[in-house]
């Protein structure tokens, strides 16, 4: 509406040199990658030094009682290579010649199948708190009456000191060992440190040869786990039963270890190998796109806003207090003064007229009989919400009469 | 540094060679082109920072109509700049289309406009001006954004100014019928005509007519150059939102036809917006630069959350005023503010002028006080009716006073505080 502003002289550059934006740039960000640096730095020293350890009873990693991570240790100071797996297939795959092949507990293994694809291996088996596994490769049956469920017994009732009384040199290299639980077998089987007054068939180890495989079954996990294997002549027993071969597979079922060998390909064989790389080619394009919407052409503008005060707050407010206090009182009187004086004013009497005088006017406009229209203009308070409600419905109903005259 | 959409068909051109060599390398190797390629667009572009812009506004621009702001971008480079310019405004000055593509060899310039309608009174205040200067490619961009400072001021919109011309007429009206009105207070001699059956036989100047053949009767017209003070209340009840409006800019739009009113009477108009202190001014402007310096002034008051100091009020009007004056409080009628701040020093102000207090009605009020659907809602009525009852007694106690009360909703506020400044001009009070 008025004429334009004398032209303000041009504005040349934002007021920065390369040099400052790149200082200004550092300090801005300077923070974030000091802080990325660190948590890389804390990240690495993290994941570098510390050996995988878990809790699984005879894990070869595992540091708790039950485990056995000071036999792996061991055998791998004298050379052993372990291949620790939880997975049939792994176990396949591990399998060749020169290899022991240690099945730590049969308690995840549900499948016939699965137990007999160990015969099938070439590595020599040791069965270690294996009573099926034992029972379907080498017929050798865990004793039901001291350990009917061929469990992992560690605990304290090991039997020490069983002398070997057989001629299996490992079980002679041992001398004795301790051992809670019981496994029969006949020959060809091997059987050792049985009780001095037991059946020759009963021991607490068992060695055999079925169609060209060595099978060692221990009766009992004890000797194997770090709790026990200082003990008498657990140590040298499980050394020489797991160190025969330069390879030892430490296969311990993993829960749901269905699989015996994979039934088809996967989806992830299926899938030709391009894709892969076309993913992350694909992700490229998102990150440029990404570059490409995610910079501002200039900041955000903002507004600044006013109060936002709404207009009948306070009557409102003043409302609730009356609800709260459940004032029925001071609601009324105001609906009733309200409504007086509407009807003083249609009716051309002041603002200041007696009731009395009110009244009369009224009940002639209405028609209705002064009594009536006293009690509803003067009458008590009501005393809850229907009967303020009913007051105020008929507070209408004879302002609406007056009005009508 | 930025990219544009062509960045990302050059990484996309990447998938065909994917598949023609599916290793990790190609997609390594790729990137490694894309980046370098922008790398290089970027520092082929023309530098941002060598371009001079200037922005040019109109002062000001009534609330609702368009104004133009004017960049002038000149290259000052030695390279051809290629850009996208963005002349960033707050988002009430409604800038329409504020992008420009400019393509500008050495050393030339260009004009580059953008339409704001703004939608708030008040003064904006312009954001930067971002460049954003494209490579030769059109692949990546560097990007800088420039103070350049500029202020719009919005003016009220005074759509109230529709009311004016029946207004005007009124107010001639009244000046003709002179003849018919009885003189007295407020009127003053304006001619001498001849009687026309109708008039009043008293207005009969006796000795005029001995002079002539006729029967000459005395015209009056209601008195000139009266003094009128517009004072706008800023305190924390003009804040109060009525019909998703302030109450602020209602009464804006009432003072501005009062004042587009009363100056054309011959009055003369002097306006204060106040709260605890003078937030505008006018004085001692009069005839065609009274309404836009009212414009001016009150395109900027804005409600503050404060109460409003009526002593101090009062105070302003007398060391502004020597003479009898009409006072105009544009304020609301807000029973609890009124008694504690008004009523108690209305009188000072009564006693030596004629006072008028308009206030914006709220039709919330009536609203609630019918409504009768639930308990809550007639407790609710009961104290919209208490509020409305104290309202209207605490405006019997200022008309006792000798203050005239308006109170209309937003929209009739303007003719209606007219109208009265009309009546008492015909009643010759002022």
């Amino acid at each position: 509406m008025t004429g334009y502003a004398l032209a303000p002289a041009p504005v040349v550059g934002d007021g920065t040199t390369a040099r400052s934006r790149a200082r200004s740039r550092w300090r801005r960000w300077r923070g974030p990658v000091v802080g990325l640096v660190v948590v890389v730095f804390v990240a690495l020293l993290a994941a570098l030094p510390a050996p995988r350890t878990s809790n699984l009873p005879l894990a070869p990693d595992s540091t708790a009682a039950t485990g056995a991570r000071a036999a792996a240790q061991i055998l791998e100071g004298q050379g052993v290579d372990i291949t620790f797996v939880r997975h049939l297939a792994d176990v396949q795959a591990a399998d060749g010649p020169d290899t022991t092949l240690l099945l730590a507990g049969d308690a995840n293994l549900w499948d016939e199948d699965q137990i007999a694809a160990l015969g099938e291996l070439e590595a020599d088996l040791a069965l270690v708190d294996a009573g099926s596994a034992a029972a379907q490769l080498a017929a050798i049956s865990y004793a039901p009456s001291q350990d009917p469920a061929g469990g992992a017994s560690t605990d304290g009732s090991a039997v020490a000191g069983v002398a070997a009384r057989c001629d299996d040199p490992d079980a002679v290299a041992a001398g004795s060992v301790t051992a809670s639980g019981r496994l029969q077998a006949v020959p060809p089987a091997v059987v050792c440190f049985r009780g001095p007054d037991e059946d020759p068939t009963q021991g607490a180890y068992a060695v055999t040869t079925v169609a060209g495989q060595r099978i060692a079954v221990l009766a009992s996990a004890g000797p194997l786990t770090n709790a026990q294997i200082d003990e008498a002549g657990n140590a040298a027993l499980v050394l020489r039963m797991l160190g025969r071969h330069p390879h030892l597979v430490w296969y311990l079922p993993a829960p749901f270890d269905t699989a015996g060998a994979p039934t088809g390909p996967g989806v992830g064989d299926l899938v030709p190998p391009v894709v892969g790389v076309l993913a992350l080619q694909l992700l490229l394009v998102v990150l440029v796109a990404a570059v490409w919407r995610g910079r501002r052409l200039g900041r955000l503008v903002t507004e600044p806003m006013p109060v936002v005060v709404p207009s009948a707050e306070a009557t409102r407010g003043r409302g609730r207090l009356y609800r709260r206090s459940r004032s029925y009182g001071h609601a009324a009187a105001a609906l009733r003064a309200g409504t007086a004086t509407r009807c003083a004013r249609r009716l051309g009497l002041a603002g200041s007229a007696p009731a009395p005088q009110l009244i009369d006017a009224v009940a002639l406009a209405t028609g209705r009989s002064t009594h009536d229209v006293a009690a509803l203009l003067y009458g008590p308070p009501p005393t809850d919400d229907s009967a303020l409600a009913r007051l105020a419905r008929d507070l209408d109903d004879i302002e609406s009469e007056v009005h009508r005259s | 540094m930025a990219l544009t959409w062509r960045a990302v068909v050059l990484a996309a051109l990447g998938i065909p060679a994917v598949l023609v060599v599916p290793v990790t390398g190609t997609v390594l190797l790729w990137a490694v082109v894309v980046v370098a390629v922008c790398v290089l667009d970027a520092a082929l572009a023309a530098s941002p920072r060598q371009v001079a812009v200037a922005r040019t506004v109109p002062s000001s621009v009534r609330l609702g109509e368009p104004a133009t702001s004017e960049v002038t971008v000149t290259n000052v480079s030695s390279r051809r700049l290629r850009a996208v310019l963005r002349d960033a405004w707050p988002p009430s000055s409604g800038a329409v289309a504020p992008r420009h593509r400019v393509d500008l060899p050495p050393g030339d310039g260009r004009r580059l406009r953008t339409t704001l309608v703004p939608t708030r009174r008040g003064d904006a205040h312009a954001d930067r001006v971002t460049i954003r200067s494209l490579g030769p490619l059109g692949i990546a961009a560097r990007q800088a954004s420039l103070e350049v400072p500029a202020r719009l001021r919005v003016l009220p919109e005074f759509a109230s100014r529709r009311h004016l011309p029946s207004r005007l007429a009124r107010l001639r009206e009244l000046d003709g019928r002179a003849a018919v009105q009885v003189r007295g207070a407020g009127t003053e001699f304006d001619s001498l005509r001849e009687y026309v059956i109708g008039d009043d036989v008293r207005s009969i100047d006796w000795r005029a007519s001995a002079r002539r053949a006729d029967v000459v009767v005395r015209t009056w017209r209601p008195e000139r150059d009266r003094r009128l003070l517009v004072v706008l209340d800023t305190g924390r009840t003009s804040a109060v939102r009525v019909l998703d409006a302030p109450r602020i800019d209602a009464s804006i739009e009432a003072a501005l036809l009062l004042a587009a009113l009363a100056t054309r009477a011959g009055d003369r108009v002097e306006l204060l917006a106040y709260d605890r202190r003078v937030r505008a001014r006018v004085a001692g402007t009069g005839g065609p630069r009274l309404m836009p310096a009212l414009a001016d002034a009150l395109s900027t008051a804005q409600p503050e959350l404060i109460e409003t100091d009526w002593a101090g009020v009062v105070a302003q009007v007398r060391q502004r005023l020597s003479q009898r004056a009409l006072v105009v409080l544009l304020t609301a009628l807000d029973p609890a503010a009124v008694e504690q701040g008004l009523l108690p020093v209305v009188g000072q102000l009564t006693d030596r002028h004629q006072v008028v207090l308009a206030s914006v009605a709220d039709p919330e009020l009536a609203a609630l006080s019918r409504q009768r659907s639930t308990a809550a809602e007639v407790f609710d009525a009961a104290a919209a009716e208490r509020v409305g009852l104290e309202r209207a007694a605490v405006a019997v106690r200022l008309r006792q006073r000798g203050v005239e009360v308006v109170e209309a909703l937003p929209a009739e506020l303007a003719p209606r505080l007219a109208d009265t400044y009309l009546a008492l001009k015909a009643a010759g009070r002022l």
